[in-house]
């Protein structure tokens, strides 16, 4: 009796974690992480939504999440996954439907790691951009050299409490017709 | 056979809504709602309010526990918390703390 394997049956619903060392059977739903040290399968009506970190995971249901195996990530037909998939082994099958990023072979730690600084590659040209920042003063004095028209310098002077304002402006023009609505019903309100 | 088995070794912290049977004989931490049997075995480990039709418990539970119909507390079993059901049963051998209400 000890040696169940766990099972998260069709009309079952998980808001939660799924963790620990042994084998998960999923058929209905679990929203939650899955994390476990055994193989992780997710039946045709198996829906998971979020991330799955198992020894062999397959897939033959629904998941959004990252799938990672320790050894193999097998999506049958059926299997319907948006994430990333690292394993050593990855194999995708006829009728599989995958939309992310799939990584086989050894090393996955040092694999997610790299895969992960991919998207954070984005905020990285940022850094470059502040790097830049000393040339900015650079950017900034020509602004002053532009100072031909006074008006300007005061404006770019204000820029940073101006920001917060401009911010501000994008919002108005749907306030605008907010306001006559808001008028009308005020009116009404008064003739009440 | 329970179609819903939380394993040895296998540890659920949430929520679990189901129609099914469930057993549990890992560790389940959060909520368990379910429209059939509930049964806790030897060895489960159940910090959880559970709601089912019946409860069969031989593990550890900490929780409330509601029953539709009944709830046995069997030898080995070790139950922190209050029991409302129609039914009650507390075998020689289970620890049990808490209230007890069978809508008397």
């Amino acid at each position: 009796m000890a040696n169940h394997v766990t099972v998260i049956g069709r009309t079952t619903r998980v808001r939660g974690r799924v963790t620990g060392a042994a084998d998960l059977d999923v058929r209905g739903f679990v929203e939650g992480e899955i994390a476990v040290t055994g193989d992780v399968t997710v039946d045709s009506q198996g829906m998971v939504g979020s991330a799955i970190h198992g020894r062999r995971v397959v897939v033959r249901g629904a998941v959004k999440g990252d799938l990672l195996g320790d050894e193999a990530v097998l999506l049958e037909e059926g299997a319907r996954v948006v994430g990333d998939i690292r394993a050593p082994r990855v194999a995708i099958a006829q009728g599989a439907l995958v939309r992310g990023y799939v990584q086989t072979g050894e090393g996955n730690a040092p694999a997610v790691a790299a895969a992960r600084p991919q998207p954070a590659a984005r905020p990285a040209p940022a850094p470059q951009v502040s790097v830049v920042t000393p040339k900015a003063p650079a950017a900034v004095a020509p602004k002053p050299a532009a100072k031909g028209g006074p008006a300007p310098v005061p404006a770019r002077a204000a820029q940073p409490p101006a920001l917060p304002s401009a911010a501000q402006r994008r919002p108005p023009p749907p306030v605008v017709p907010a306001l006559k609505k808001a008028r009308g019903q005020i009116v009404k309100k008064k003739e009440r | 056979m329970a179609s819903t088995v939380i394993g040895a070794g296998i540890t659920i912290e949430g929520e679990i809504t189901t129609d099914e049977d469930v057993l549990v004989t890992g560790t389940l931490r959060g909520k368990l709602t379910a429209k059939e049997a509930v049964t806790v075995e030897h060895g489960a480990t159940v910090e959880a309010d559970v709601t089912s039709a019946s409860l069969a418990i031989a593990g550890s539970l900490t929780g409330n526990v509601v029953a539709n119909e009944r709830v046995d507390l069997q030898a080995g079993a070790r139950v922190i918390g209050n029991v409302k059901a129609a039914r009650v049963t507390i075998a020689d051998g289970a620890q049990f703390k808490g209230n007890v209400d069978m809508d008397v």
